[in-house]
């Protein structure tokens, strides 16, 4: 199959007051029509300006973008602003993860819904308007031709969420970004949002992105998963091959920090000692070196390369987990 | 909308009203000739045909308080009107587009602010309101003009300073953001997305500065320099001012119209904006 979206060495530095933030370090991957990425890192990991990095909708000025992002043949990191709009709605879209500050509190639900079509894709209004009840449809929302007429604050979260979506898919983009599209809602809803996302994935023919701190949520729904740690990819693999085969111990820490049903009651859920290193800091040997159990004095001096392990298997170690060398 | 405000607001939506009222239909009213003088001179209140008294001269004093709403109102309204409109694009513009252009007008709006009102549009209307011949004033109508501009550039970075902060606020939520990643254009953003929400703080503080205006109108009148003579509520003051032991109620009545519409016009700005706090508290 063709690459639909190809990221390869993409390195985000922010000039800020305490110095150069190296945000993103080097990241390469790559995306084929109809498949799905899982994005996983913990808060400050850089999974977010990733994703931001790859659209190119990171505004601040402040932002330093190297490396390439080819979405089918052209290469956006040297398109025009207005050429790169372009792209935007119509190839690639984004959930954002809150859904009450990402919709405007003084339009109607099916004006913010009905904008896309109408400036992107030229429909007239009252084609606009059919659109937007067809999308509330889509996205499961019942008696769309009332909630058009409605403002955000009427609506419960996990509606709002879909109408993000709804938002999101109007203009058939072939990529899809979810920035923790369930972080901001209820349990309950947040399997409900995600199995709508995955639903429509597969009915649109999109790619998906999710970007998302927590391993459960991308489990069933994508086909790979990279882990994130520190602004570099640690690991990445196919969804089967990388539950089954953790190589890296900062993904088997994420796991076993999960709460299971299995646990014996009255025992500590484990914890990763530490935090994130500095991103102002020059980094020395492996990110997770200082809170990696299986640390050695090569792991803190010498930075591991990502290698490949067979199986589509990437990660960045010098001593995986069930490798013997 | 009318039932929600407190009494206070409701009151005060009254009075303006009535004002309005005054300065459209003031000359249809059954009331005398506010030029006309008449024989009770210094009358006081509720005087027989004269329901707020004569002045000094003669001159009815609510028939000259119904003609100077027209000045007063009208000046306030025009340049408040002309100051939001134009401080508010630029504030937008400011807030929007960032960097230089924003630094720019901030300078601009903070130089304007550090001047006060009422020196700022005294220069302004010496420089401006110039006639050919030195010895003869210039012509009521020229000064009017020169009026409203100085007064609508004392309003342009008040509005301006606060839509610039709104629109600040507004860029860089999420929704922007959102719109931006779908593809629209700045001007379509800027008109659906930043307009609609900084318009309520505009409204607000427009109404703060129509009570401005009326009050430094009144002190540009009452300094000689504002409308013809008598013709507004401050040139009332003004004519009046020499008079206060022999007729008080003719530097009263016209003070008390002044000081009654600035409190309205401000308890108005205060609703507004505590509704729209609530608004937003909402979310």
């Amino acid at each position: 199959m063709s690459e639909l979206l190809r990221v390869s060495k993409l390195d985000v530095r922010f000039n800020t007051a305490r110095g150069e933030l190296h945000a993103v370090k080097d990241v390469s991957f790559n995306l084929e029509p109809g498949e799905s990425l899982g994005i996983v890192g913990e808060s400050g990991s850089g999974k977010t300006v990733l994703s931001r990095a790859t659209m190119g909708i990171l505004t601040t000025s402040i932002a330093k973008i190297t490396g390439s992002v080819k979405l089918t043949d052209i290469e956006l990191t040297q398109l025009s602003r207005a050429d790169l709009r372009s792209k935007w709605g119509t190839e690639m879209a984004i959930v954002f993860q809150d859904p009450m500050t990402a919709l405007n509190p003084v339009r109607r639900i099916g004006d913010q819904i009905a904008e896309g079509p109408r400036v992107r894709l030229g429909m007239s209004k009252k084609d606009a308007k059919q659109r937007a009840i067809e999308l509330l449809r889509m996205v499961q929302i019942a008696e769309p031709e009332k909630v058009l007429r409605k403002f955000p604050l009427q609506l419960s979260g996990g509606m709002r969420q879909r109408v993000m979506i709804a938002i999101a898919i109007a203009c058939n983009p072939k990529i899809l970004f979810a920035d923790e599209p369930t972080t901001a809602l209820d349990v309950t809803v947040q399997a409900q949002i995600l199995g709508l996302i995955s639903s429509l994935r597969k009915q649109l023919n999109m790619s998906l992105i999710l970007v998302t701190h927590d391993l459960g949520v991308v489990a069933g729904h994508t086909d790979k998963i990279a882990v994130m740690y520190a602004g570099e990819i640690v690991e990445m693999a196919p969804t089967k091959e990388l539950f089954s085969n953790v190589r890296m111990p900062y993904t088997e820490a994420l796991l076993n920090s999960i709460p299971r049903i299995s646990n014996e009651s009255g025992v500590r859920l484990p914890v990763i000692e530490g935090r994130l290193p500095d991103p102002t800091l020059p980094q020395h040997g492996c990110g997770f070196s200082a809170r990696c159990n299986y640390a050695t004095d090569k792991c803190h001096v010498e930075r591991p390369q990502l290698v490949d392990g067979g199986n589509g298997h990437m990660y960045r170690c010098f001593f995986p987990l069930g490798v013997n060398k | 909308m009318f039932k929600k405000l407190n009494l206070f607001s409701k009151i005060s939506v009254i009075w303006i009203g009535l004002m309005f009222f005054f300065a459209i239909m003031g000359d249809l009213l059954p009331i005398p000739d506010p030029a006309e003088f008449f024989d009770v001179q210094s009358a006081g209140l509720f005087s027989p045909g004269h329901l707020l008294g004569t002045d000094l001269n003669g001159y009815d004093l609510f028939a000259n308080v119904v003609a100077g709403s027209r000045y007063s109102i009208a000046i306030a309204v025009i340049s408040v009107g002309l100051g939001s409109a134009i401080g508010g694009f630029l504030g937008i513009a400011a807030g929007y587009m960032r960097g230089k252009t924003d630094y720019a007008l901030s300078v601009l709006f903070n130089i304007f602010l550090s001047i006060p009102n009422l020196i700022l549009s005294l220069v302004l209307i010496a420089v401006l309101a110039t006639s050919s011949d030195p010895n003869v004033p210039a012509s009521d109508n020229r000064r009017i003009i020169v009026i409203i501009i100085s007064l609508t550039i004392v309003i342009i970075p008040i509005l301006g300073r606060i839509t610039r902060g709104t629109t600040l606020q507004w860029t860089n939520s999420e929704f922007v953001i959102a719109a931006k990643s779908m593809g629209m254009k700045d001007f379509m953003i800027i008109r659906k997305h930043i307009i609609p929400n900084v318009l309520p703080s505009i409204y607000a503080v427009a109404f703060l500065a129509i009570g401005i205006v009326i009050v430094v109108e009144g002190s540009l009148s009452l300094l000689g320099i504002g409308v013809g003579n008598g013709t507004s509520w401050g040139s009332m003051l003004a004519r009046a001012q020499g008079d206060l032991e022999y007729s008080p109620t003719a530097l009263f009545v016209p003070l008390t119209f002044l000081g009654l519409t600035v409190i309205a016009c401000n308890q108005i700005g205060d609703a507004l904006r505590q509704r729209l706090d609530s608004r937003e508290s909402k979310l």
